[in-house]
């Protein structure tokens, strides 16, 4: 993936999102471990799935926010409000409304309102903020 | 909205809120120098975060039973909050009125989409 990825803007970009689309999975393994008795065979399952995908999350943002400002990495985890919605309408049958759908754009415009206010000289200076 | 699903979706904000006294933690230890590069990701400081962030999943699969796939990211946003306090308190950063607003757009967005 690194020797891939390089410097190119698109490509870190596209695989940010992929990455993104890859850590939602992790809710629907939570998700699905909590439908069985906790610390049973079907959760610690489910759970070590979520843990996997955390784990290869965390080794993959750290390559792209070296490529990428932090700013435009975190507008873009707004999406996983959307894959969110998108996993518990198609497995979990969770009903979709107007209000939600505000709801959410509301969330994802603040998420992008309050990346795009980072102060980045103070990022570049401090290193990673979350 | 029931008093059954306030409380796991507190179990859920909870997870959220120690995940960011957690990556305060992770912070501070990416500050300081370490005599090796093992020392950088075994050190006291680092390990309890890791621990932190296990505990706050558990707490995330726990809420799950109550509250919605689709609310996990939403409630998830709480964290920008902490960040917010944390990087004023602690990092001394300032808070811009513009944070400020995109705060009060995010807890709108949340009380809105848990009433829908």
């Amino acid at each position: 993936m690194v020797g891939i990825m390089k410097n190119n803007k698109i490509c870190v970009l596209f695989f940010l999102h992929v990455l993104l689309a890859v850590y939602s999975l992790s809710g629907i393994c939570g998700k699905l471990a909590a439908t069985f008795e906790v610390m049973s065979f079907g959760f610690i399952l489910c759970y070590a799935g979520l843990l996997f995908i955390y784990g290869i999350y965390a080794l993959c943002w750290q390559q792209i926010i070296k490529r990428l400002s932090l700013t435009v990495a975190f507008a873009n985890k707004a999406i996983t409000v959307v894959w969110g919605i998108i996993w518990g309408y198609l497995f979990f049958d969770e009903a979709i409304t107007l209000q939600k759908l505000i709801g959410a754009v509301m969330v994802m415009t603040g998420i992008v309102i309050y990346a795009a206010t980072g102060d980045d000289l103070k990022e570049n200076k401090g290193g990673t903020a979350q | 909205m029931t008093k059954r699903f306030l409380v796991y979706a507190s179990l859920m904000i909870f997870g959220t809120f120690i995940s960011s006294v957690a990556q305060v933690m992770l912070k501070k230890a990416a500050m300081k120098e370490y005599s090796s590069h093992v020392r950088e990701y075994f050190n006291p400081t680092v390990i309890i975060a890791y621990i932190i962030f296990f505990g706050a999943s558990f707490l995330g699969v726990l809420a799950y039973k109550v509250v919605p796939l689709s609310m996990g990211a939403i409630l998830e946003a709480t964290s920008y909050i902490y960040v917010t306090v944390f990087g004023a308190t602690i990092f001394k950063e300032t808070i811009t009125k513009k944070r400020i607003i995109a705060l009060v757009i995010i807890l709108a967005g949340i009380v809105i989409y848990a009433l829908g």
